[in-house]
């Protein structure tokens, strides 16, 4: 069987911007006034008389990508995708609030919690679904746009969903930065412009593309220096200078412990 | 008190969902356990689910409370309650912000200095029931039991707000409606003898003006009209003078001209009488006055409705077409707030008329009469006869055909003012608000100063609690028990709710019932209610045998009534028996029997029709509340470009709103969402009470900007009939 | 009887061992604390044994942090408490003589690696300029360890504060301090490596080696290893001699 993967499926076109999840998600995850972890995105609207008028509304939230760009820029690991769910997870332990993955997403998903001051986004509400209920912004949402599951178990409503409409589904995706993520949209879904080119923070590419292979270097040489020195200490008998001085005594000492190593 | 049934759902599917974390941390690798015990999911601390009704509007969808420790933690729809299929928006979301709001009244609060002033002193339960009951009483003798003044908002309690007042002796009782939906009460009343619950789930063609079904949210048709656009090929036309939600999700949307919706449907029967669209045999049967209408609408024709409406000739007649060949899926979608102009029952009869040409009446896609609930009415009551009463309500004679059990708040409003027809002298509201929601706050604030004694029952100091002699706090809908409940949901349901406490009522805070009941044994009226709450739910389930059960268990009772046809073989409770295009009553009062076009007034140069409307975060002037504020931070003012260049506005300056009544700031939406002639903003800004945070000095009240006018059949208040300058604040 | 040179306050030795015992639990944990495979030095195997060890990413952190704090205290206990003898050990340790030492710097691992054979090959010759108290690979190194602890200090104390009261904009601080965190620890690391090599493996240095348990070394050592040293101690009165 396929490893799991958990996923939303949304029919944007459902979505009325009623702001539903949005709500029921900053409760059921208390998440702090001013930050959310989900979205609905407006298209421009298109003010035309009759027949031409329109806007489209898009729910969104941390795509759960399968390359993930917060991944990587996380030091630490404690944002790590997990291959038992597929989901991008966060260890609230582990994190030290470093915002590095809040620059690299390119959605935005992600913000730092100002009191627990750590990274938080999306984790398609953990503790709900340890209750056995659906992630908070699916069960409320009034025309039931969301739909989540594993996208790897066929018999799950999100697969059926994606399988249905294999040809017609959009992934938003900056041009840029594509994090491959696991939000399907069905059919046309709009606004697509509003991504943002995933930031490596600049301390966190210097780490990676320079401090680390130098270190291995200087680490390296130091740890040749010392074999080299021990092989010249281990090939050659006990010091001269210490005999040429008369100090018998300590050099005999030396050699005979030499002598022990060596046998 | 009857304690709390604590109603608690199976917990199977909580104890398969923890067995399958435990495996999962099994097999997870070293990190899972550190994610989850660096998560809230670490203690899965245990949730008592608790079912409520919702009361953060009108709707009372069924929710189910998750409850840690005897602190709500989370709102949930209940997934069994098909009126909302299933849903809770942001506002039901938001119940917990209300529920826990620091801006809560916690104790009974005494005015002391000026009213409006904001000085209050604290006293005890017993003292303010003592003093409103002696306030009433010296009213109630020296002015007559109609001197108090009696307004209740919509709640599962209201009813005994209505009742107190009947035994008190009270004609003058009035609620939140006549500055909502009566015009259109009046106007279905008056054509179909009750009020339709549209079957959008099943219509073909949906022509939506003045409702906005995606924002201001009704269920189940918000839900259903999304289901039937996008699963069942329904069209959905908005004719509206905003580019609204609705009308952005809409196949077609006309930017009608405010106040012409009436010459549209009239050259829309024009169409389908013209040219005999029309289900003849059904018409013959069921309508009555097909040949005048017939008549009547040869005048309007599409090419005269366009110079009025602003919409082409052409599509009026193809609209009209397209509804008539779907019919009876098809139709004019009735709404609800139709407080809008002076003649808008007769708007709101040309809306019905037209749904009656689509022979849509009782049938699938089409309107709907009510289903049978079968709740009892509870413990009956008769109420005194008091010989010192005045002839009739102080609003009376004025709006012909006014809902008498209703009356017209701002005709009341009028009558207390002038002390004509006679003194009113009390006031008694609970969970209303008409300061913040009725036009004109102005000549609110003189009613309010022209009591002798005031008394607001609500959970927070709204501005008509702010000019009160005397406050007293109510519990909300989480903290206490209320009555049963039915409801309707077209096709959807007919069904029964009721509510029990999800936490205990917090503070000082009593229900409105425990007031009623406690000032009626101190006015000798105890006798009328003899009773607590658990038995008069008792008595109104009394009929319908496995509703307590299906309570318990589900949060909701369902009663399978017949859907469609519940009008064979039945009569129509109009004065023909029959559906009225032609009302003999209107002809007999000297009314128009159909509709005839007036033309709005025109908008003066320089200035805005201003129209009032609805957002899905916000009910009425509940705006303060912390999670919704977020979502809507700001009270917004829409101008349409072309006008805000000539003014020198820009999108986001601060703007100053000004009627003849009032003014206030707001800030500029400039968009082409707007027509030119037309402004708009919010509801329930610009809070006059200093005990509301968040919504106090916000923006501008849209209540303060308002004119006052009505309706002149049903005495609904107009709230299109207003015109504002905007400038820019200097 | 022969003579000993005092050369190690029970001070030193205290905060020195307390140091090394910190560095090496600090420098594992700290290992394990990262994890990526861009900048994960061990690979990811590491890491992920060090958690599961610990039972997860979050107590090895609490851990490190912890490790973190007796390590600033020994040292804030060791300066409040001996205040002269940490001047003692700057001076020293930042006193260079710089033509004197870089010649030593440059010849020494010569000759420590490839003999005084190499250094002749190299055209050099053998002998190795006189050293005083630390010679100076003895003050490279102390003087690394004792900036880059600086570092690892400030900036370890910076991320910790990224978790007790650092706001949003100050994350740009906490990421920088991230690099010179790993910087610092790089870096002191490859010379620990060197450092360890010598005095505890390093036959020459042995007696040094000692003298972190003791205080004292022998004549015999001083004279050789740190004469500049040793003649100014034989030159001052009363140098202290063994029982």
């Amino acid at each position: 069987m396929n490893k799991p993967q958990y996923a939303m499926v949304i029919d944007s076109s459902r979505c009325i911007d009623c702001k539903g999840c949005v709500a029921s998600c900053k409760v059921a995850n208390k998440v702090p006034e001013g930050h959310f972890r989900n979205w609905v995105k407006q298209s421009a609207p298109v003010v035309a008389v009759g027949k031409g008028a329109g806007q489209h509304f898009q729910p969104g939230a941390c795509m759960h990508c399968d390359n993930p760009t917060c991944v990587q820029a996380c030091p630490t690991g404690a944002t790590w995708k997990d291959p038992t769910t597929g989901m991008v997870e966060i260890d609230r332990g582990l994190c030290i609030g470093c915002g590095n993955c809040i620059a690299a997403c390119p959605y935005g998903a992600r913000y730092r919690h100002a009191t627990m001051r750590v990274a938080d986004k999306c984790d398609y509400c953990a503790e709900r679904r340890a209750h056995g209920l659906g992630p908070a912004c699916v069960d409320t949402c009034p025309t039931k746009a969301r739909v989540f599951g594993d996208i790897n178990d066929p018999s799950s409503e999100a697969a059926i969903l994606l399988a249905a409409n294999q040809d017609r589904i959009v992934r938003v995706v900056n041009q840029k930065s594509d994090t491959k993520p696991n939000m399907y949209y069905i059919a046309a879904t709009a606004p697509l412009d509003w991504t943002v080119e995933a930031k490596m923070p600049t301390p966190m590419k210097l780490m990676a593309d320079a401090l680390t292979p130098g270190l291995r270097v200087a680490v390296g040489f130091a740890g040749l220096g010392a074999l080299a020195m021990l092989g010249r200490q281990l090939l050659t008998p006990a010091s001269k200078e210490h005999d040429e001085d008369g100090q018998n005594d300590q050099g005999e000492r030396v050699t005979e412990r030499n002598a022990e190593t060596e046998a | 008190m009857t304690p709390n049934k604590a109603r608690r759902i199976s917990r199977r599917g909580f104890l398969k969902a923890a067995g399958a974390v435990a495996a999962g941390l099994a097999a997870a690798r070293p990190e899972t356990v550190a994610a989850v015990a660096g998560s809230p999911a670490a203690t899965i601390t245990e949730w008592e689910s608790r079912f409520s009704a919702c009361d953060m509007c009108f709707n009372r969808c069924g929710l189910i409370a998750r409850v840690e420790n005897g602190v709500v933690r989370k709102l949930d729809p209940n997934p069994k309650f098909l009126k909302s299929r299933g849903m809770l928006c942001a506002r039901g979301n938001a119940g917990i912000a209300q529920l826990y709001d620091p801006d809560r009244l916690k104790y009974p609060l005494l005015r002391v200095g000026e009213r409006g002033e904001g000085k209050w002193k604290r006293i005890s339960w017993d003292e303010a029931l003592d003093l409103t009951a002696q306030s009433l009483q010296a009213i109630r003798k020296e002015y007559s039991p109609s001197g108090v003044m009696f307004m209740a908002g919509s709640d599962m309690q209201s009813s005994f707000v209505n009742r107190f007042a009947e035994v008190f002796g009270s004609f003058n009782v009035t609620s939140h409606e006549s500055n909502c939906l009566m015009s259109n009460t009046r106007a279905y009343l008056d054509t179909f003898g009750e009020v339709p619950f549209p079957d959008v789930l099943n219509s073909k063609y949906v022509l939506m003006a003045g409702a906005n079904r995606f924002e201001a949210l009704v269920t189940p048709d918000s839900m259903d009209l999304m289901t039937a656009m996008r699963e069942r090929g329904c069209k959905l036309v908005v004719l509206d003078p905003r580019f609204t939600k609705t009308a952005a999700l809409a196949h077609e949307w006309w930017p009608i001209k405010p106040g012409t919706d009436m010459a549209f449907m009239l050259a829309c029967m024009h169409v389908i009488t013209s040219e005999n669209l029309y289900d003849k045999a059904w018409v013959a049967e069921k309508t009555y006055g097909i040949e005048q209408l017939t008549q009547h609408v040869k005048q309007y024709d599409p090419r005269w409705a366009e110079g009025e409406t602003g919409i082409p000739a052409a599509d009026i007649a193809r609209m009209a077409r397209e509804m008539a060949a779907v019919a009876p899926q098809a139709m004019v979608y009735p709404g609800r707030r139709s407080s809008d102009y002076v003649n808008s029952t007769q708007i709101r009869r040309s809306f019905a008329m037209l749904n009656a040409l689509l022979a849509n009446w009782d049938r699938p896609g089409g309107l709907l009469g009510a289903r049978e609930v079968g709740l009892g009415s509870g413990i009956p009551f008769s109420a005194p006869w008091y010989d010192e009463n005045p002839f009739e309500r102080a609003d009376a004679g004025i709006a012909p055909l006014m809902i008498e059990h209703e009356g017209s708040y701002v005709l009341l409003r009028e009558a207390v003012l002038k002390g004509e027809p006679y003194p009113l002298k009390g006031f008694f509201s609970f969970k209303v608000n008409p300061l913040a929601t009725a036009p004109d706050r102005a000549k609110s604030i003189e009613m309010m100063k022209a009591f002798d004694f005031s008394v607001v029952v609500d959970i927070a100091m709204s501005d008509t609690a702010w000019f009160a002699d005397l406050v007293l706090p109510a519990p909300s809908y989480l903290e206490r028990m209320d009555p049963a409940s039915a409801l309707q949901g077209s096709s959807a349901c007919a069904c029964v709710v009721d509510r029990d406490p999800v936490v205990p009522a917090m503070f000082e805070s009593r229900p409105v019932f425990d007031i009623c009941k406690a000032l009626a044994q101190r006015l000798e009226l105890g006798e009328f209610f003899d009773f607590d709450m658990a038995a008069f739910r008792k008595a109104q389930l009394k009929d319908l045998p496995g509703a307590e059960k299906a309570l318990a268990e589900d949060g909701v009772y369902y009663n399978p009534s017949k859907v469609y046809g519940i009008y064979e073989g039945r009569i129509y409770k109009t004065k023909s028996q029959k559906i009225e295009f032609f009302n003999q009553r209107y002809a007999d009062e000297g009314l128009d029997p159909m509709p005839v076009y007036n033309a709005p007034k025109a908008v003066p140069d320089g200035m805005f029709r201003m129209v009032v409307g609805r957002s899905a975060v916000y009910t009425h002037s509940a705006t303060n509340n912390t999670l919704l504020r977020q979502l809507e931070p700001d009270c917004l003012l829409w101008i349409n470009p072309k006008r805000a260049d000539a003014l020198g506005i820009k999108d986001g300056d601060a703007v100053i709103v000004q009627s003849a009544v009032g003014k206030g700031q707001a800030k500029a939406l400039v968009t082409e969402a707007i027509r030119a002639d037309t402004a708009y903003m919010p509801t329930g800004f610009g809070a006059l009470s200093k005990g509301l945070s968040l919504a106090h000095g916000n923006g501008a009240s849209m209540a303060g900007v308002l004119e006052s006018n009505f309706d002149a059949i049903s005495g609904n208040a107009a709230m299109h009939e207003t015109f504002v300058t905007v400038t820019r604040k200097a | 009887m022969e003579r000993r040179f005092y050369r190690h306050s029970r001070w030193d030795i205290f905060i020195h061992w307390l140091n090394a015992a910190c560095w090496l639990l600090l420098l594992v944990t700290g290992l394990g604390l990262i994890s990526n495979p861009d900048i994960d030095p061990l690979g990811g195997w590491y890491p992920a044994m060090l958690r599961a060890i610990f039972g997860g990413g979050a107590n090895l952190l609490i851990f490190h942090i912890a490790l973190g704090v007796v390590w600033i205290a020994g040292f804030v206990l060791y300066i409040a408490f001996n205040f002269r003898g940490a001047l003692f050990f700057l001076r020293e340790l930042f006193s260079v003589d710089l033509p004197r030492d870089a010649l030593w710097m440059v010849k020494k691992p010569i000759q420590m690696t490839l003999g005084d054979a190499g250094l002749r090959k190299l055209g050099l010759s053998t002998d190795i300029p006189d050293q005083g108290f630390y010679n100076m690979g003895q003050k490279s190194f102390g003087q690394a360890s004792v900036l880059g602890s600086l570092v690892l200090a400030v900036t370890g104390v910076v991320m910790v504060m990224s978790r007790t009261s650092l706001g949003e904009a100050q994350t740009g601080l906490v990421s920088w301090s991230i690099l010179l965190h790993y910087l610092s620890a790089g870096l002191v690391f490859a010379g620990l490596i060197i450092h360890v090599y010598m005095a505890a493996i390093s036959r020459d240095e042995r007696p040094g080696f000692r003298s972190m348990f003791t205080g004292w070394v022998d004549e015999n050592y001083a004279k050789h290893h740190h004469r500049l040293w040793w003649e100014k101690e034989r030159a001052v009165a009363g140098v202290r001699e063994e029982e």
